[in-house]
C-alpha cells in the first residue's frame, strides 16, 4: 500500500518535529498533525491516513484509547506506536489495542524507515 | 613497563575487568595471590567458571546488568555483603571471619564511542576494620561488670520485638528483678563483694536464660530478661526458677560467705500496651514483690 | 513561592521535558530487566527554583506522608547535581520482599535498620542511576557517582536538611514519582542540576534538536 499521507499525534511538538525530521522527504508525504487522542481519531476519520505514529501519554484521550477508537472506526488502520518505555506490559497492550507495530523512543531515521517499509507491504 | 600496568600490578587492592559477558579480562595481582588463581587460568573465562557463589549472588548480578545497562556504580559494603570472593582472610591475629570480609565497588569501562563494554570491580579487604567494628559493637552492648547486655541494647531489643509483636503477634514477656537489700551487701562487705555479687547473681540467672532471651542489667543492682515467644504464665515459671536458684546459692567472696534474694516481676505485652506500658507494669510487679516481702515473685 | 526564574527559556524547557519523557521511559524499561520488578515511573516535571526554596517546595511535593526515607546521591560529569529519592517509610523492608522474593527474616538483632538502609541504598543507586544515566546518553555526556547515602530514614516529613543545598544557587528540579509493582511502594525522585552545569545544558539541548532539525 503506497504511503501518501501520514498522521502524527502526540502532545509535544518537539516530538512530533522530531519523528518528522526522522521521516525521508524524498517521498512526498504530506504531514497531518493532532496533539491529543481526541483530535486525533477525529483527523483520521477525516483524513484517512495510510499511517499513523501514535504517543501514549497524551491529556484528553491517552494513546492507546485512541487507537482502540482508530481501530474501531477502521480495521485495516496502520499504527504505529511510538512509546520510550518499552517493558514488555506496554507493548502487549498497544498490540492488544490493535497496534501495529511498537518502537521506542527517541526514533531514528533507521526505525522509521523500517517501519514505513512494513506498512508499505501491507495489502490494502 | 607502563605505569597505569605498575599501579595496576601493585596497588594493595584487587582490580577486576569483566567484558559485558562478564568473562575476566583483566585479574590483577593482588587477586591472583589471594585468591591463588593466576590470571593465565582466569583470562578470558567467565567469572562465574571460578565463583559460582557469584552466580547466585542476587546483588551482584543486579548491579553488574545495571552497570552495563546505565553505565551506574555499584556498592557493595562489607556491612551488608560481608564479602563478594570468597577468599582465607589474610591476617591471622584475631581470626574471628572464615572468610576475608571486602568491600567492593564496580563501574562501567567505555570505548571512545563511549559505549559501555565492560566493568570493573575493586575489591578492598576490611576485615581488621570489620573485626574492630564488631569489638566495639560488643562493647557498646554489653556491662562491663556483669558480661551480660547492657539497657542500651535491651532497648534497642525491646523496640524491635515489639515492632515484631505488632506484625506477627508474637508473644513477649517482660521479667525486672533487682538484688534484695544490696545496700547492706556493700556497707557489711564493701563495694568489692558487691561487684562480685552482682557478676554471681547475673551469671546464676544466665545460665537459666534461652539463646533467644535478652538478660541485661538494666540499673544499678537491676536486671532485665525480655523472654521471645513466652506467655506470662511460662514467664512466672522461669521468674520462680531464678529465684530458687539464688536462693539456694552461697556465694563465696574471698572465703566469707554472702547470701541474697531477688524479687521479680513479670509483665506479658498486651495487644493495645504501648512500649511504656508494658515496662511500667513490669517494673510495678517488682515492687509489689518488694513491699510484699521480697524474695518472691509477681506477674 | 517566588517568581519562577529564567534559567532557561520556554522552547528548551520543552525540548528538556521530552528529553526526559524519553530518558524516564527507557530507564523505566530497562529498570524492569535489571531488577526484575515492574516499574512506572510518571511523566517528568520540571521545576526551576533557588536551592533555598528547595527543602519547603520538596516537602509540599511529598505530601502528607507520615514518615519518609532519603537516599541521596551527588552525580557529576558536564551535567552536575544531586538527586533526591523520597521513599515512604518501611519502604526498604517492602522493597526487601520484593527483591528477594520472601520473608527477609533478621541477621542478627539490632541490625534490621540497618539492612532496610542497605537496602534502599540498594535499589536507589540502581533507580538513580538508570533515570540520571539515561539523561545523560541523550544529552551526551558521562556520568560519576558518589556512593549513595541514607540521609534520613523513617522521619517526619519535615525533616530534610536545611543545610542540604548551597543556598546561592538557583536549581532546575527535575521530578518524577515512581512505584514498583504496582504495590504502594512509591515515592518522588527530584534531580536538582546546579546552576554551574546550566550554560551547558542550554548547549547540550540546543545540539540534541539540531540532529532532528538538520
Amino acid at each position: 500500500m503506497r504511503i501518501s499521507k501520514i498522521l502524527i499525534v502526540d502532545d509535544s511538538p518537539i516530538s512530533r518535529r522530531m519523528l518528522k525530521s526522522s521521516i525521508p522527504k524524498e517521498q512526498g508525504y504530506q504531514f497531518f498533525e493532532a496533539g491529543d487522542g481526541q483530535q486525533g481519531l477525529e483527523m483520521f476519520k477525516e483524513v484517512q491516513p495510510e499511517v499513523t505514529f501514535m504517543d501514549l501519554t497524551m491529556p484528553v484521550m491517552d494513546g492507546i484509547t485512541s487507537v482502540q477508537e482508530i481501530m474501531k472506526f477502521d480495521g485495516s488502520a496502520s499504527i504505529v506506536v511510538l512509546t520510550a518505555d518499552v517493558q514488555a506490559r506496554m507493548i502487549m497492550n498497544a498490540y492488544q489495542a490493535g497496534a501495529f507495530l511498537v518502537l521506542k523512543k527517541p526514533p531514528t531515521k533507521e526505525s522509521i524507515q523500517e517501519a514505513l517499509n512494513k506498512v508499505e507491504e501491507r495489502e490494502p | 613497563m607502563h605505569e597505569l600496568q605498575q599501579i595496576f600490578d601493585t596497588i594493595n587492592l584487587g582490580l577486576v575487568i569483566l567484558d559485558r559477558d562478564l568473562k575476566v579480562r583483566h585479574w590483577n595481582r593482588w587477586m591472583a595471590r589471594c585468591s591463588k588463581i593466576a590470571p593465565e587460568a582466569i583470562l578470558g573465562r567467565p567469572v562465574f567458571d571460578f565463583f559460582p557463589t557469584l552466580q547466585v549472588h542476587q546483588s551482584f548480578r543486579r548491579n553488574c546488568k545495571s552497570v552495563l545497562a546505565f553505565g551506574s556504580y555499584a556498592f557493595f559494603s562489607q556491612k551488608l555483603h560481608r564479602y563478594l570472593f570468597p577468599f582465607p582472610p589474610t591476617s591471622s591475629f584475631e581470626v574471628k571471619f572464615e572468610q576475608m570480609q571486602q568491600s567492593c565497588t564496580m563501574g562501567p569501562l567505555r570505548d571512545d564511542g563511549r559505549a559501555i563494554t565492560g566493568i570493573f570491580l575493586t575489591v578492598e579487604d576490611m576485615t581488621e576494620s570489620a573485626a574492630n567494628e564488631q569489638k566495639l559493637i560488643e562493647m557498646n552492648s554489653t556491662d562491663a561488670l556483669t558480661g551480660v547486655y547492657n539497657r542500651r541494647y535491651l532497648e534497642t531489643r525491646m523496640k524491635e520485638e515489639f515492632g515484631r509483636h505488632r506484625r506477627h503477634s508474637r508473644r513477649l514477656t517482660l521479667v525486672m528483678f533487682d538484688i534484695d537489700h544490696f545496700k547492706r551487701v556493700n556497707d557489711s562487705h564493701g563495694h568489692a563483694c558487691g561487684d562480685f555479687i552482682l557478676q554471681s547473681v547475673a551469671g546464676a540467672v544466665a545460665e537459666r536464660v534461652r539463646i533467644t532471651d535478652c538478660l541485661a542489667r538494666y540499673g544499678g543492682e537491676e536486671f532485665s530478661c525480655l523472654l521471645q515467644e513466652t506467655d506470662l504464665a511460662a514467664g512466672i515459671l522461669l521468674a520462680e526458677r531464678f529465684r530458687c536458684q539464688i536462693e539456694a546459692t552461697d556465694h563465696d567472696f574471698k572465703g566469707t560467705p554472702v547470701k541474697v534474694t531477688i524479687s521479680l516481676g513479670v509483665s506479658e505485652l498486651r495487644d493495645d500496651d504501648t512500649l511504656e506500658q508494658f515496662v511500667k507494669r513490669a517494673d510495678e510487679a517488682m515492687y509489689r514483690a518488694k513491699t510484699g516481702g521480697r524474695n518472691r515473685v509477681c506477674g | 513561592m517566588e517568581s519562577e526564574l529564567q534559567l532557561i527559556d520556554a522552547e528548551e524547557k520543552d525540548v528538556l521535558q521530552e528529553i526526559m519523557n524519553i530518558a524516564f521511559g527507557n530507564a523505566a524499561a530497562e529498570l524492569a530487566q535489571v531488577i526484575n520488578i515492574f516499574v512506572v515511573l510518571s511523566v517528568p516535571y520540571i521545576r526551576l527554583l533557588r536551592a533555598r526554596e528547595l527543602p519547603e517546595y520538596i516537602k509540599s511535593e511529598v505530601g502528607d506522608c507520615e514518615s519518609v526515607s532519603i537516599v541521596e546521591q551527588d552525580f557529576w560529569g558536564e551535567f552536575k547535581g544531586n538527586a533526591l529519592l523520597v521513599f515512604q517509610a518501611g519502604a526498604g523492608k517492602e522493597l526487601a520482599f520484593m527483591l528477594n522474593g520472601g520473608d527477609t527474616g533478621v541477621f542478627e538483632p539490632g541490625t534490621t535498620d540497618r539492612f532496610e538502609s542497605e537496602i534502599l541504598m540498594e535499589v536507589g543507586n540502581i533507580l538513580i542511576g538508570a533515570c540520571v544515566g539515561k539523561l545523560a546518553e541523550l544529552l551526551g555526556d558521562v556520568i560519576q557517582y558518589s556512593p549513595p547515602k541514607v540521609l534520613v530514614e523513617n522521619h517526619a516529613n519535615d525533616a530534610l536538611p536545611q543545610n542540604l543545598f548551597d543556598p546561592g544557587c538557583s536549581a532546575i528540579i527535575l521530578r518524577t514519582m515512581f512505584r514498583f509493582n504496582d504495590k504502594d511502594i512509591g515515592g518522588f525522585l527530584f534531580l536538582v542540576t546546579s546552576h554551574e552545569s546550566i550554560d551547558w545544558l542550554k548547549g547540550a539541548l540546543a545540539k540534541f534538536m539540531a540532529q532532528y532539525d538538520a
